[in-house]
């Protein structure tokens, strides 16, 4: 008891030492919080794909790609397919998408997307994505329905040379007649959308589509029937073999019919490698701590040769001695713990994700990275998750700690006080 | 004869540096009684803090048996050697050696409480020392903040702190000046009427004040002429 007062005493003898080392222990404890809370957002995010993405299947033209304007592509759904996927069983919703292609300089495109005001923003080639977020302005709203009204991704804004700050005033002007070699004019007014909102997906083409109430881009592209894409969405992951089955009985004459094996797989390998990296980053935090507290402690045990020799010559027992430095250790341990969690309230959620896109990012098929730029780091951590940190971070202190300890412990008197 | 407080049977402690071997300790045989003052004196590197260190259970010897109170001091196991020096021994140091964030009070009473006396008992015993070594109104002062003289007077008070039969001091006037060394002298002097204190001391004054003063040379006790006692490895 006495020796855990002194242990605790002695934390106070040098005040500086006492914030630098709390500052030491504190930054490897805030890694080993994020690195807990994007395992937590990832397992999260899994959940997320496996309720919503894992139960959408998408259908497209035959043998189309289902641009509107795109040569030898134009070949839509038929409207009436809406209806018949409507009707099956065990289907929730489903969401008609129209697409349309048009040239920006450098050669490149963009892609205008037609969609229900209240539907999922689904990003060409990363449908699974979905939903990106929105950096300025605002979402739709279900009165934008059939209104001159965009929302436009960063990297489509940027050409445009549209920035945050015009969100609500700028618009953009939607030309059909406009043409390249892969997409075919079409001869129709131009018409000018007010763009209310600005969407960032982190990456480059899924930054370069633009969003329209699906009313509106039929009236632009002058495209009354039909569907590009058709997001069929199923009530639950089991029921989807049994509705791709259906769909291609209903409808496989005139739609191609893409199940979504390629996302579970993706949620199953992507998830899996998340967790091994975060964990590999707990495990390098809970090394830095221990080596921080290894060498705090050995050189406090150094400082202090005289004075454990002194104790032990007027009767401390090793293991008190041992107990005053493992108290301190511990306690150290402690402050440098809350100072990390204060720090990972402050700014865990911004430094959580660019963390997570410089440790993780680059292990990720690049294609891969948009999905993480919405994962939803929660930088508040149940008192359950706080307590597991802190007992490895404490365990660790003892481990790094009692080794040093023990080397001039063990010591005889005189020989303790020349350990030095 | 057979109630020697201390007695050493040809013990010897050997260093070895590099390929030479230091005896800083050579073959001793000693006996000393229970009560007064011991002198040990001898030139720098002569092997005195040698012989204190392992009256004290500080250090153990190469070779040979060191008996105190009757125990096997180099027989005893880590937890033994714990207890013998709680209850048998109190060391006083040149240096001090208080610890520095405690108050005179309380290094006064750390000993205390690894013997496990109360926190009144022991509270209480240390300002009886401390106000009988004068210090009663140094109680709450920490080391920095006390003279030398200071500091060691309340050293000599955490080494009697638990009563033990044996206190062992080496050099404790060696960083103060002569006034203050006096004072210390006395203060031991006073203490060795109730128990063995052996000093370890280059200062003349303080040798004249044993009962019985051991010379050394290379690790080897010499007869002193001099001495009120013989020493009794010669007296055997
Ligand atoms: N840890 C050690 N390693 C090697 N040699 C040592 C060690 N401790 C003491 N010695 C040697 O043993 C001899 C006796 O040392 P000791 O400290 O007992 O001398 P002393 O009489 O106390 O000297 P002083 O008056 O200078 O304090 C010296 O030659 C010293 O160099
Ligand atoms: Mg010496």
């Amino acid at each position: 008891m006495g020796m855990i007062i002194l242990g605790l005493r002695n934390l106070l003898r040098n005040k500086v030492r006492l914030a630098l080392v709390a500052i030491l222990i504190g930054i490897p404890f805030f890694l080993l919080l994020a690195m807990y809370s994007i395992g937590d957002a990832m397992q999260r995010q899994t959940k997320i794909m496996n309720e919503n993405v894992n139960t959408v299947v998408q259908l497209r033209g035959r043998g189309s790609m289902g641009h509107v304007n795109m040569v030898g592509q134009d070949r839509l759904l038929p409207q009436d397919t809406l209806e018949k996927v409507r009707g099956i069983e065990h289907v929730e919703h489903a969401e008609p998408y129209l697409l349309a292609m048009a040239p920006i300089t450098p050669p490149n495109f963009v892609m205008h997307v037609g969609l229900a005001t209240n539907a999922v923003k689904r990003l060409e080639s990363h449908g699974e994505a979905g939903n990106p977020r929105i950096i300025a302005g605002r979402d739709f709203m279900p009165e934008d329905a059939g209104q001159d009204v965009a929302i436009i991704g960063q990297g489509y804004a940027k050409w445009a040379g549209i920035t945050p700050a015009q969100i609500g005033d700028a618009t953009i002007t939607i030309d059909p007649t406009r043409t390249h070699p892969a997409i075919y004019g079409m001869d129709r007014p131009k018409r000018e959308l007010r763009i209310i909102g600005m969407y960032a997906s982190g990456y480059i083409f899924g930054d370069l589509q633009l969003f329209m109430p699906i009313e509106t881009f039929r009236s632009i592209y002058g495209t009354d029937q039909g569907i590009s894409w058709l997001f069929v969405k199923v009530d639950s992951v089991e029921n989807v073999p049994l509705v791709a089955q259906r769909l291609r009985e209903t409808v496989g004459d005139v739609a191609d019919i893409l199940v979504p094996e390629s996302a579970a797989v993706f949620t199953a390998t992507t998830s899996e490698t998340v967790t091994q990296l975060t964990s590999v980053g707990g495990i390098l935090a809970v090394t830095l701590m221990v080596i921080v507290v290894f060498f705090v402690l050995l050189m406090m045990v150094r400082e202090r040769a005289r004075e454990i020799g002194t104790l032990k010559a007027i009767g401390a027992s090793n293991g008190g001695v041992t107990a005053q430095f493992l108290t301190e250790a511990v306690a150290l341990t402690l402050l440098g713990g809350v100072l990390g969690l204060l720090l990972f309230r402050g700014v865990g959620e911004m430094v959580t994700g660019r963390l997570f896109a410089l440790s993780i990012g680059p292990f990720l098929p690049s294609h891969y990275k948009p999905l993480f730029e919405s994962l939803a780091i929660n930088n508040n951590l149940s008192a359950s998750a706080l307590a597991l940190v802190l007992v490895i971070a404490v365990l660790a202190a003892m481990i790094g700690s009692a080794y040093g300890v023990w080397q001039a412990v063990k010591l005889s008197p005189l020989e303790a006080m020349k350990h030095e | 004869m057979n109630n020697a407080l201390i007695e050493f049977r040809g013990v010897s402690k050997s260093y070895r540096k590099g390929s030479e071997v230091v005896d800083a300790a050579a073959n001793v045989d000693l006996r000393i009684q229970e009560r007064g003052m011991v002198a040990i004196v001898g030139p720098s590197g002569s092997g005195k803090s040698t012989l204190l260190h392992m009256m004290g259970a500080m250090d153990r010897p190469t070779r040979g048996e060191v008996l105190v109170a009757g125990e096997a001091v180099n027989r005893l196991s880590s937890g033994e050697l714990t207890r013998f020096r709680r209850k048998t021994v109190g060391f006083v140091f040149q240096t001090f050696n208080l610890i520095p964030n405690l108050t005179a009070l309380e290094n006064v009473a750390l000993p205390m409480e690894f013997n496990g006396v109360s926190a009144a008992e022991r509270s209480a015993r240390a300002k009886a020392l401390l106000v009988r070594f004068q210090l009663g109104h140094r109680l709450k002062h920490r080391p920095r903040e006390l003279s030398g003289g200071e500091m060691q007077r309340v050293a000599i008070a955490r080494a009697v702190a638990n009563e033990p039969r044996l206190v062992l001091a080496d050099e404790p006037t060696g960083n103060l000046d002569s006034r203050s060394g006096k004072l210390i002298y006395e203060l031991l002097q006073e203490v060795s009427r109730e128990r063995t204190v052996i000093v370890v001391t280059h200062a003349e004054e303080l040798a004249k004040l044993a009962d019985r003063v051991i010379h050394i040379r290379d690790g080897q006790l010499v007869e002193d002429p001099n001495s009120a006692i013989r020493l009794a490895s010669n007296t055997l």
